[in-house]
């Protein structure tokens, strides 16, 4: 049970921190794609400071960092720019996918992937069986608390949904919506770095490319499924979590009979599923909806 | 006609915009920017028979892009190519396989048929769930690359795999000399002529049919269609099967062309550049033409930098994504200098 328990932990948590990025993004009124980009930085910018520098502390400042840079990118194209958010957070994924590899090529002069002699700090001997997770996973309720507090109990929080759902309402007291999303994308930034850096150095101590495998785009998927709730959105993150480890255990027990690659799939299966039911239940979803005449010219 | 010109203006300047951000980039990531631009630029339009490698990549790009064209003007966000894409070439695949020894006559044509209908069917699933119960099709396709990934994966190296491949990715075995289209160069008259087919009729279908006019009016405002009578059920059915079908028959293309077997992840970043071709294109069909031939060459040039320049190829994928960035911004001072080559009569 603990080992379940433990790897439902593992795998849930980076997804949590991506979703919440997700939510916040959300409330401001941007649809984030470019969560999977952000992770994957923030991933690589952890292994690869710890490699470079042997500072934990440093390397999740760097990869901070970074992600927040990429944000405001990310802010001035679909905002200053009016780009299309989902076609600019795809560029700005694909960037991150690249931009990793580049990275990686460049400082150690191969594609391969790259282990640090030590990741996270662990709890430790005090937890038990728990004490192989890092610290980040503990850390991971009290930061979905605070996000639920900023986002549902305070001003700021207000503010921000009203930049999202009524951006004029939201300038006809005072409120720039623009300001209020970049403040939305910069947090989400620093939280997608934590979403990497626990995925990387959380259990692993590896980096390998596009290792986010689609869990910044699941985040965005538990984002839909838990209507934007800081709290719902989370427990739809560890739902695919769940069927994630599920997955992972269905392999042992059975065997050779179900073919490993398709039980990989499950997290993917879930996450459909999980879009399909919050449209049943609420209305589809309206990301793609509108904004189609601008695509096109002539 | 002058405000497709300011349009290709617009895109022109966004593409040199994205092209200086990924100059940065790779100043950042210790490359010189000048070197690499030019070895992109020698590997994918300069170097010998580059015309001929950048056709190569660029004829099952086109034919991917135009479905994606076909969906995004009926206004569905369809970026399930990749995924579409491999079902297409794995139905193919399992047709080759079984009918082993039959004429290429007979199996060609089947071939054919199954990777249309693969690819259509991956994007059926989707295409029901949005239409019936309005599931984003954006999370909804996105998770069918990654399945369909999956898929490819468990195929080659299970059902399909080649028995005397020893090489660290499984593949599938090769498929029979008579059924290939086209040498591992992959420009024949057949694919060319399928390209050629293939885009005379999306264009017709776009310009010139009932329901070109009517997914482009959808695509805008689905209220004003169900208003005119049209059924947006059938539009949106159509032109997630007719996407499919198109990235099917790419992939299709792709196995019995230049590549002659299926492998773990092959062209992985097919999907993703159709849809580029597609924005950049404007989401016109002749467009999408001239961009599958940029993008081709950028393809074939991530194939030359590590070889022939010592250069990572995600230098390509890096330009890619940082055209996607900025294709679709809009920014008042590019709108006020094309404004210069619109006619003043005609504000619109």
């Amino acid at each position: 049970m603990e080992d379940v328990v433990i790897a439902i932990l593992r795998s849930g948590t980076p997804l949590v921190y991506v979703t919440l990025a997700g939510v916040i993004a959300q409330r401001a009124g941007v649809w984030h794609l470019g969560l999977e980009g952000l992770m994957i930085t923030g991933a690589c910018a952890t292994i690869v400071g710890i490699v470079l520098t042997g500072s934990v502390v440093f390397a999740l400042l760097v990869a901070v960092l970074i992600c927040i840079a990429g944000s405001v990118l990310f802010w001035f194209v679909v905002e200053k720019l009016k780009a299309n958010q989902i076609i600019a957070g795809l560029g700005l994924t694909g960037l991150g996918l690249g931009g990793t590899s580049l990275a990686i090529q460049s400082i150690f002069g191969s594609q391969a992937a790259i282990s640090a002699p030590f990741g996270l700090p662990r709890l430790g001997a005090a937890f038990g069986a728990y004490g192989v997770l890092s610290v980040l996973v503990l850390v991971m309720p009290v930061v979905v608390f605070l996000c639920w507090v900023l986002l549902c109990r305070t001003r700021f929080g207000l503010r921000l949904a009203a930049s999202g759902e009524h951006p004029f309402a939201a300038r006809s007291v005072g409120v720039d919506p623009s300001a209020m999303r970049l403040a939305a994308l910069v947090i989400g930034g620093a939280l997608c770095a934590l979403a990497g850096a626990e995925l990387a150095a959380g259990s692993l101590q590896i980096f390998s490319q596009n290792m986010t495998a689609g869990r910044g785009f699941m985040g965005f998927a538990a984002v839909i499924f838990g209507a934007g709730h800081p709290l719902w959105a989370t427990l739809a993150a560890l739902f695919f979590a769940v069927v994630g480890a599920l997955g992972i255990r269905a392999q042992l027990v059975f065997g050779d009979r179900v073919p490993h690659d398709l039980l990989l799939g499950l997290p993917y299966i879930a996450t459909i599923f999980g879009v399909w039911l919050s449209a049943r239940l609420r209305g589809g979803a309206k990301s793609a909806t509108g904004g189609f005449g601008e695509l096109r010219d002539s | 006609m002058s405000g497709q010109l300011g349009a290709i203006i617009r895109a022109v300047v966004f593409i040199l915009l994205a092209l200086a951000a990924c100059g940065v980039i790779f100043e950042f990531a210790g490359y010189s920017a000048f070197q690499m631009f030019h070895s992109i630029v020698d590997g994918a339009f300069l170097r010998r028979n580059a015309l001929e490698h950048a056709l190569r990549w660029a004829l099952p790009l086109f034919i991917t892009a135009t479905g994606v064209v076909i969906s995004f003007r009926a206004g569905y966000f369809n970026i399930g190519a990749q995924g579409q894409f491999y079902v297409g070439a794995i139905c193919a695949a399992f047709v080759a396989e079984w009918l082993r020894g039959y004429p290429g006559g007979v199996v060609i044509p089947l071939c054919f048929a199954a990777g249309m209908t693969g690819g259509a069917l991956w994007a059926l699933w989707p295409g029901l769930l949005r239409l019936r119960s309005g599931a984003d099709e954006v999370i909804t396709t996105l998770m069918g690359n990654f399945l369909a990934g999956l898929l490819l994966v468990y195929v080659t190296a299970g059902p399909l795999k080649d028995p005397s491949g020893s090489g660290q990715q499984a593949s599938s075995r090769p498929l029979e000399a008579a059924y290939r289209i086209s040498t591992s160069n992959g420009v024949s008259p057949t694919i060319i002529g399928i390209a050629i087919l293939v885009g005379l009729a999306m264009w017709w279908l776009v310009n010139r049919t009932a329901f070109g006019v009517l997914s482009g009016l959808g695509g805008r405002n689905p209220t004003m269609v169900q208003w005119q009578g049209a059924s947006t059920w059938k539009i949106g059915l159509a032109s997630f099967l007719i996407s499919g079908a198109l990235a099917g028959l790419a992939g299709t293309i792709e196995l019995m062309g230049p590549n002659g077997r299926l492998a773990g992840g092959f062209l992985p970043a097919h999907g993703f550049t159709a849809v580029l071709i597609a924005l950049v294109a404007g989401l016109s069909i002749t467009g999408a033409a001239i961009a599958a031939f940029f993008f081709g060459g950028l393809a074939s040039a991530a194939l030359y930098l590590p070889v022939m320049a010592g250069l990572p190829s995600a230098a390509i994928d890096i330009v890619n994504a940082s055209i996607a960035l900025f294709i679709t911004a809009r920014s008042r001072l590019v709108d006020t200098l094309t404004k210069a080559w619109r006619r003043p009569w005609k504000t619109s």
